[in-house]
């Protein structure tokens, strides 16, 4: 048991904050992990996440330019953990170009993920209702007075926000409560070029036109306001623009059944599961009480502030949980890496680059990334619909798992001698000639050595000998190291342990 | 293979790929009478429409009957509405509750030759009680076939799967980059496939393949390790490693083949040039491969599952334009399924060959200015060889359940799925059918369960319900199989 105030100690906890830069960036470098071995949890997650963001926009022309930009960015930048919490945000507001068709408003809509990634949740999602990408994607572009569209009042509230149900696993709002807060997004439009968000007062739901409608009012039977709800607009004097705050502030006041905050219990728990571990539905005690605890602890339901949620995560003990070491039991908690993450750190780890415009790895089928990606099942700037990616065991099946593979070949079998290549003869020291020093050294490099069992080390050593017929190896021979060495990387990068974060 | 009922009580795997996804399955008490029964030799086929397709637009009122179907129609399709001209061409049988006629969308030209032919049964107004409008939510409900969360698992079909094939068998294939909800809870026991050509075991060409055996080796036993493990997602990781292992190795050469015998037929689906068509082909490679005389490998795949996206037509929907969205999906379903039904009977397979078609609901009656937004019950389609179904299927010409009643002064308010339209609170119908009906007579006449019940549980009534709007009392011969 630990908290905020527990040290990182020296020649134990290595595991630990490998497990800390990994989840929070990609991958661990070993120079990484020295610098934290000693500080508490509280000092590494202040000195992670304080960083000053860069408001990076993956530009080009078209969305493929945009998409490797994004990765090419992220395989070099030296603010991992900014990028690996934008990578949240963009399956939070899964936004796909798919259906926007604009490659420069996606873009801005990235650059926005940056510069609000860890900052007020509240005015990130006060940004989102004016954020041209959004309003394409989800219909308020087409949300007139005459006929309410509902796209993103439902949406809103259930992939923005509060969620269908609550954890106790009642509902959160009602159709009602949609078709009220649609009528608050009437009126808006962007300007295709800038993507400038305006608002069309002529467009919007005024009494004016329908009298009959009367004012809005929504959550009349949850979020804890009593049977009169809560109105938003009661008359002409409360209509125009600035009704989708309104909206924002009461969703944000919103009560689940516990009595506790709705929205900032499910955000607090999407990102334990994206930084910890995956957590059932219908969600049990223990679990609930980690979250709440995260929530007392960051005062996130007062705050908002995402970089607090973000600490008050890192420094609690089930942040820690996937780091287990084998031997695991049933009870055991594991989580899969998000194919992006596996290609991001994958890079950052072996040293390597990829090449030209289309950003393909040299070796193997000279695949461009986004196509790789792709078969791996995450293709940056079109999540597969409005609810972002499946997660955990939902990344692996037979073809994506192959797309791993492939990826895994391909990297190692980059050998066109440029600054792209896997040259592992430049960081590796090639004077090892035992093959448990080997083995230790490549899964060192790859941060999976505390994850195998002795079984899977055994199964590498005899690929490496050959099953015992040549029990020492001179990497500094061209055809071992090529054939062995490589391999090697290879079956690691291939591996179930390394599939895992 | 499909194996006995011994052989997969001995599988471990299976038992642990139960503890993933929960422990209740093998609990199951319906599922120990469910072991001995299988699909025999056939074949099935699930096709998804992603995002909610539009159900009045697909099977469409022409007239009134004896109700008032058509004008109800017309009245809230302002401008999506399908003229009786529109649909002239595309007339299938009538709805048995009004008589009405009824048509399929004009691009649906395809499913209507193959209805002509007798080949295809409608199920109108599929639904389940308390429907949700969220994607996620509905969806979970049709894959697991689970409306109220009584505590199955995983999918419907998966849960089939686990009751009859052990985790080295791959009775199962999903042209996807991952496993469909409905075909969930046999992780091993199905594969996702994106083509079959670029299926192989991918190795380091350095060396001329010298290295092979050694990287085969060791992968080999990296993914058994993992498989003994009691953690339950390292197990699940090493499992489909191991079988992505095996059917690397025999699957690719299911294209070749396909393509030496029977490139005309694969141009055809070029020509459609879609990716519906091209991922039915995949389905058509394996399925070739599987009927081959003499058996050309060691595959054994028989229940299939391909999907299409696009439907979720909020906006832009097109009525019977040829431009329109709606249209060219409909096009793509109607020409590659027709496509892949004359492949399968050239190949002699036809009268083998089920396929079921649905979505995880309908669109509002009511459109919007463009589009449609979400809706309750939906049609669906079965089509097969051996379906009552065309003009002379069943006593409505292939058409099965009624047609919901789409006229708002009809509609129950007390369903509480309100939208509003110019001042006042509209309603979305109920649905006619059980969808899980039309799941329990699959299983029950296709895929050869005596007893399906275990498999698609019936509601209980909660506390003060209305016991009419949930299914207690099922109906597995619906009669659309025979």
């Amino acid at each position: 048991m630990g908290d905020q105030n527990t040290v990182f100690v020296a020649n134990q906890d290595e595991g630990l904050v490998r497990h800390l830069l990994r989840r929070t960036g990609f991958g661990a470098k070993p120079e990484d992990v020295t610098k934290i071995i000693g500080m508490t949890r509280g000092e590494a997650a202040d000195m992670l996440l304080g960083f000053k963001g860069k408001e990076f926009k993956p530009g080009g022309r078209y969305i493929e330019d945009a998409h490797n930009k994004w990765v090419k960015y992220m395989i070099k930048t030296n603010l991992a953990v900014q990028a690996k919490l934008v990578l949240y945000w963009h399956h939070h507001f899964a936004t796909s170009n798919a259906k926007v068709q604009n490659t420069k408003v996606m873009a801005l809509q990235i650059r926005l993920l940056h510069a609000m990634c860890n900052g007020n949740f509240k005015d990130f999602v006060k940004a989102m209702n004016r954020n041209a990408a959004v309003m394409e994607f989800l219909d308020t572009v087409r949300n007139h007075k005459d006929i309410p569209n509902e796209n993103y009042a439902r949406e809103l509230q259930e992939l923005f926000t509060v969620g269908v149900k609550d954890f106790a696993g009642n509902p959160n709002y009602t159709q009602e409560d949609i078709v009220q807060i649609a009528r608050a997004f009437t009126g808006w439009d962007y300007i295709y070029n800038s993507g400038e968000s305006v608002f069309h007062d002529y467009d919007h739901d005024y009494m004016a036109d329908f009298p009959e409608r009367g004012p809005k009012t929504i959550y009349k039977s949850t979020g804890g306001f009593g049977s009169g709800g809560m109105t938003y607009a009661a008359g002409a004097a409360d209509e125009g623009p600035q009704e989708i705050d309104a909206v924002i502030d009461i969703i944000f006041q919103h009560k689940d059944s516990d009595g506790k905050s709705t929205v900032a219990r499910r955000v607090a728990r999407k990102l334990v599961e994206y930084y910890a571990h995956p957590i059932a539905t219908p969600i049990s005690a223990a679990d609930a009480a980690v979250i709440d605890q995260i929530i007392a602890d960051s005062d996130f339901d007062t705050n908002w502030s995402i970089s607090g949620l973000v600490r008050a995560i890192v420094v609690n003990d089930t942040f820690y949980d996937t780091a287990a070491v084998p031997p695991f039991s049933a009870s055991t908690q594991k989580s899969v890496t998000w194919p992006i993450d596996y290609v991001v750190s994958t890079l950052r780890l072996l040293r390597m680059k990829l090449k030209g415009k289309y950003q393909y790895v040299s070796g193997g089928d000279y695949q461009n990334v986004r196509d790789q990606l792709t078969n791996m099942g995450q293709t940056l700037l079109e999540p597969p619909s409005v609810f972002g990616w499946d997660w955990e065991s939902a990344w692996l099946s037979s073809a994506t798992l192959l797309a791993r593979y492939d990826f895994a070949r391909d990297v190692t079998s980059a050998r066109d001698g440029g600054s792209s290549s896997f040259r592992p003869e430049t960081f590796f020291d090639l004077t090892l000639n035992q093959p448990d020093d080997i083995v230790n050294a490549v899964t060192d490099i790859l941060g999976v050595t505390d994850q195998l069992t002795a079984v899977e080390r055994n199964a590498l050593v005899d690929y490496l000998t050959d099953n015992g017929a040549n029990p020492t190896l001179d990497l500094n021979d061209n055809d071992t190291r090529n054939r062995k060495l490589h391999g090697l990387f290879a079956l690691v990068l291939q591996s179930p342990a390394y599939q895992l974060h | 293979m499909a194996i006995t009922r011994r052989q997969f009580i001995k599988r471990t795997g299976a038992a642990a790929a139960g503890t993933l996804l929960g422990p209740s399955l093998f609990n199951n008490p319906f599922l120990q009478k469910a072991l001995a029964d299988t699909i025999g030799d056939r074949y099935f086929v699930v096709v998804y429409l992603d995002g909610g397709n539009d159900g009045v637009n697909t099977v469409t009122p022409v007239d009134n009957g004896s109700g008032n179907l058509r004008t109800a129609y017309d009245a809230a399709r302002m401008s999506l509405n399908l003229s009786p001209t529109d649909l002239q061409n595309t007339h299938i049988g009538t709805d048995p509750n009004t008589g009405a006629q009824l048509a399929l969308h004009p691009g649906l030209i395809g499913l209507k030759s193959l209805y002509d032919l007798g080949k295809v049964a409608i199920i109108q107004g599929c639904g389940y009680p308390a429907y949700s409008l969220s994607h996620d939510q509905s969806r979970t409900v049709w894959q697991t076939a689970d409306p109220l969360s009584v505590g199955t698992n995983g999918g419907w079909v998966g849960r089939y799967l686990a009751a009859n094939y052990g985790g080295t068998d791959i009775p199962g294939v999903n042209v996807s980059d991952r496993i469909v909800g409905e075909f969930k809870t046999t992780a091993t026991s199905v594969l996702t496939i994106g083509q079959l050509a670029d299926f192989g075991f991918p190795y380091d060409p350095f060396g001329g393949g010298s290295d092979d055996n050694a990287k085969r080796t060791a992968f080999n036993a990296l993914c058994n390790a993992a498989s003994g493990d009691a953690q339950p997602v390292i197990k699940y990781i090493g499992e489909s490693g191991a079988a992505t292992l095996l059917a690397s190795e025999s699957y690719p050469a299911l294209d070749s083949l396909y393509n030496a015998d029977r490139s005309s037929w694969s141009n055809q689906y070029d020509a459609i040039g879609r990716s519906t068509a091209r991922d039915l082909r995949e389905v058509a490679k394996v399925i070739y491969g599987v009927a081959h005389v003499p058996p050309a490998n060691n595959v054994h795949a028989r229940v299939f599952q391909v999907s299409n996206g696009g439907y979720d037509m909020h906006s832009d929907q097109g009525a019977a334009n040829t431009d329109g969205q709606h249209y060219s999906l409909h096009r793509e379903i109607g020409d590659s399924l027709e496509l892949f039904y004359q492949d399968c009977a050239d190949m002699g397979v036809a009268d083998k060959l089920c396929i079921v078609i649905w979505s995880e609901f309908s669109r509002r009656i009511q459109q919007n200015d463009s589009g449609t937004d979400h809706g309750s019950q939906a049609p669906m389609f079965v089509i097969g060889g051996t379906i009552q179904g065309g003009p002379t299927g069943g006593a409505n010409g292939g058409v099965y359940g009624n047609h919901p009643n789409i006229d708002d002064a009809a509609l129950n308010p007390d369903d509480g799925n309100t939208i509003y339209k110019q001042g006042s609170l509209v309603t979305n119908p109920f649905r006619s059918t059980d969808f899980r009906d039309v799941y329990g007579t699959l299983l029950k006449h296709w895929l050869g369960m005596t007893n399906p019940s275990g498999l698609v549980p019936t509601d209980t009534v909660p506390g003060g319900g209305d016991p009419d709007d949930y299914w207690t009392a099922a109906n597995f011969d619906l009669g659309f199989l025979p």
